[in-house]
């Protein structure tokens, strides 16, 4: 599991706002230079945050991405 | 010789928008009355007339990123800003009304950051963190229309694991007493954060909190037991949704031996909330 990764992608995501906008408009582009498992690419394509939680994405992060975080 | 003049801990999200969407009338009726009993202890601490704050807080990942996170950071130079972020979560846009920047008590900051390293503490220093609502509602809120003291920002890491434990917040406590009492200053020491929310840092346990343990540490701190305290491991904090209350344990180090003077305590359900203060005679 790449903890650090997820993080990084939902870091960015939380932070880059251009990066949020091309991952809304084609998830699978954005995230083509990511080093992701197939589970962790897959849960963020279908944005499946309790998955992503679950996969070791930091609760602080899925919850505080503008216009995806929900909680 | 310098001196604690007021110390606190309360939770930080000050903010009856987001507990009245989330929770609904009832989680909006008790953080406003949390707002209330803060603001009435705010001017005991103006009262006190304290030269620094020292503000205990931690980053919700909107400061450090996952490329560094220090267990315990001092915030030194001269000033700081508040966070700025486009679309922030609705507790940090509450902040949008405040000042930008804060002075700093940099004289006092930097003896914390040096003479720890002197004492065995490794404390990160930054010269550049933002504050979020972890620091500057309860600031705000406890200041209110009275000029902000010179702050003393010190983050503690409460969510990625490894955490720095419960014995070890505490002694940095005793370790910003030390200074202060070697000092010139009056000072005035804040914790925020808690009390239980978000157990395991699980979003399928987002909404939740333990009651039980909460009512467990308010006894323990109105008794003054700090070594039961102390020895609250990792897990028990994180299987709680107590992780918080680090920040807290560095507070309970800084006042010694007293006992804490609950001024709130209310259970939410999604978060319970408490504000308790010490002696510092």
């Amino acid at each position: 599991m790449s903890r650090y990764e997820v993080n990084v992608l939902l870091y960015r995501l939380k932070k880059d706002s251009a990066f949020r906008r091309r991952f809304r408009d084609d998830a699978h582009g954005a995230l083509s230079g990511a080093e992701l498992t197939d589970e962790e690419r897959e849960a963020f394509v279908t944005w499946d945050t309790l998955r992503l939680n679950e996969l070791g994405g930091s609760l602080h992060l899925l919850i505080s991405i503008p216009g995806l975080g929900e909680h | 010789m310098g001196k604690v003049v007021y110390a606190a801990a309360m939770s930080h999200v000050l903010f009856p928008d987001y507990y009245g969407k989330n929770v609904g009338p009832h989680g909006r009726r008790m953080v406003e009355e949390l707002i209330a009993v803060v603001r009435e202890m705010g001017r005991d601490m103006v009262a006190a007339r304290p030269d620094a704050l020292v503000v205990i807080a931690d980053d919700h990942l909107n400061v450090f990123s996952f490329d560094a996170i220090p267990a315990m950071c001092v915030r030194i130079g001269r000033s700081v800003q508040r966070m700025v972020q486009e679309d922030a979560i609705e507790f940090d846009q509450a902040l949008d009304g405040l000042p930008l920047r804060y002075l700093l008590h940099e004289d006092l900051a930097n003896r914390i950051l040096e003479e720890g390293m002197e004492a065995g503490f490794d404390f990160a220093a930054s010269w550049s963190a933002p504050l979020d609502h972890a620091f500057l509602s309860p600031v705000s809120t406890l200041c209110d229309t009275q000029p902000v003291p010179p702050l003393v920002p010190f983050w503690v890491n409460c969510f990625v694991s490894p955490q720095p434990t419960a014995r070890r917040c505490y002694a940095a406590g005793r370790h910003i007493a030390r200074v202060v009492g070697d000092g010139p200053w009056r000072v005035a020491v804040i914790a925020t954060g808690g009390l239980s929310h978000f157990p395991e840092l699980s979003l399928a346990r987002v909404g939740t909190s333990d009651a039980a343990f909460d009512r467990r540490l308010i006894a323990l701190m109105e008794k003054g037991d700090h070594e039961t305290l102390c020895a609250l491991t990792t897990k028990e904090l994180d299987l709680t949704g107590s992780h918080e209350y680090l920040n807290w344990l560095v507070l309970m180090g800084a006042v010694g031996a007293a006992r804490a003077r609950v001024r709130f305590f209310g259970e939410m359900g999604r978060v319970d909330l408490a504000a308790v203060e010490w002696a510092t005679a």
